[in-house]
């Protein structure tokens, strides 16, 4: 999914206060903005232990600053689920498919939490969020930016991957990504798209995830 | 609608004690026995055998003629996905210099006897190879092929997931299971996969996807 295509240029996040915008503009500034960013086509069938996938690109980060961009977006989803199913848009099975994704969500917010406390580091704040008009009206709106937001999550743990130092931290960011690709997949499933987009799944670094929101910032 | 993530954040938080949450995360690396892998050539190729089992599994089950419609639909691209992780796990063996390991010959017993025998042990297979690539990930050394290794494991799961949906398994438990996926040692992996083994010396000659 292209860049500009996500959310259909919609507002998606807006900060609460001058101060949580400064510092998500300050992880933008770890990794610079307007680097571009290099697609790899998922799934390529040559092999994989291919040094130039883009991450080069990346300037060095701390595995706390990596922790600190991945509760960022785990703030983002628990939210958006809690938002969704207070609309109570869905009933029935997709209802018990998507309920237990909030409370997943809001697990991952906190093992990331304590993960950044136990290493001595400081959470970054939640930031203000609204999504764009229309996400919690209908079922099929709800669905769509959920399926959206699972397969971003999904490819900005697997971006980390290459940058990441601490062996047990890696452990823990892959044992929540593939929670994150059971919920992409589910979430495609019921709304009609395709669970197994590819073969292998892509990856996206920082930098272009954090650009996507960069123009959606609230001034 | 404006809320503010903080405190839709305390309201779950409260839920989940993080002792609860970092335990499930404490299941990682140290699954898997220190001397189970002494190289990348050896984890690559532990993931080629799950991977050959699973892509002839599926290209059985759906020989078959089990499945129809949209269930159909989604077991043929599943087993398109692990005929494709064979040739890209073969490929990259080869890259690094080392030497790809045969396709063991499988016997799947009656799992292709009906719809349901066919999900429910694609099911299984699915999650034990979730848990068989996050148990063996900590030995991988070269970063790319882990990203790699990564990507195939997220596949893995959304299969696991979709599967356990077909079956009408229950959310919790069936189709997810739970806030974190776990790994699986290398001996559980193979323990569970020695049933479908006819003779894990017999090596087929020649699979090619």
């Amino acid at each position: 999914m292209g860049i500009s295509k996500i959310f259909g240029g919609r507002s998606v996040l807006e900060f609460a206060d001058e101060h949580s915008r400064r510092s998500f503009l300050r992880n933008a500034a770890l990794v610079g903005v307007g680097i571009t960013y290099v697609a790899t086509r998922p799934g390529d069938p040559v092999a994989f232990g291919n040094a130039d996938r883009g991450f080069r690109n990346e300037v060095a980060k701390s595995d706390l600053d990596i922790l600190n961009y991945a509760l960022t977006l785990e703030y983002l989803e628990s939210a958006f689920y809690t938002m969704g199913l207070k609309a109570k848009l869905l009933k029935g099975r997709e209802l018990e498919l998507v309920d237990p994704i909030q409370q997943h969500e809001a697990n991952h917010v906190t093992a990331v939490k304590t993960t950044i406390k136990d290493l001595g580091g400081t959470p970054v704040a939640a930031p203000k969020v609204k999504f764009p008009t229309g996400t919690f009206t209908s079922r099929a709106a709800f669905l769509k930016t959920a399926g959206t937001f699972e397969e971003l999550g999904v490819k900005a743990y697997h971006g980390q991957v290459p940058l990441v130092k601490d062996g047990n931290i890696l452990a823990a960011a892959a044992s929540i990504a593939g929670v994150e690709s059971r919920h992409a997949a589910v979430i495609a499933q019921i709304s009609g798209g395709n669970p197994f987009p590819a073969p292998i799944e892509g990856h996206l670094g920082m930098a272009p995830m954090l650009k996507a929101a960069m123009p959606f910032i609230a001034k | 609608m404006t809320d503010t993530i903080r405190d839709l954040i305390h309201g779950n938080a409260s839920v989940v004690p993080a002792g609860v949450a970092m335990g499930a995360l404490s299941h990682g690396f140290e699954l898997a026995g220190a001397k189970d892998f002494g190289s990348d050539v050896d984890v690559l190729n532990y993931a080629l055998t799950l991977e050959y089992l699973e892509a002839e599994f599926y290209r059985q089950g759906n020989k078959a003629g089990l499945l129809s419609g949209k269930e159909k639909k989604y077991l043929m691209q599943i087993g398109d996905d692990e005929a494709s992780h064979v040739a890209t796990i073969t490929a990259t063996i080869q890259k690094i210099g080392g030497s790809p390991i045969g396709a063991p010959a499988v016997d799947f017993g009656g799992a292709f006897d009906s719809r349901k025998s066919y999900l429910t042990t694609a099911h299984i297979f699915e999650n034990k190879g979730v848990g068989a690539y996050l148990g063996a990930a900590g030995f991988v050394k070269d970063k790319m092929i882990l990203q790699a290794a990564a990507g195939i494991f997220g596949v893995e799961a959304r299969h696991a997931a979709v599967v356990g949906n077909l079956l009408g398994l229950k959310a919790e438990g069936g189709v997810y299971m739970g806030s974190t996926e776990v790994g699986i040692p290398k001996n559980d992996v193979l323990k569970a996969v020695a049933p479908f083994l006819r003779d894990p010396d017999k090596v087929v000659a020649a699979i090619t996807y």
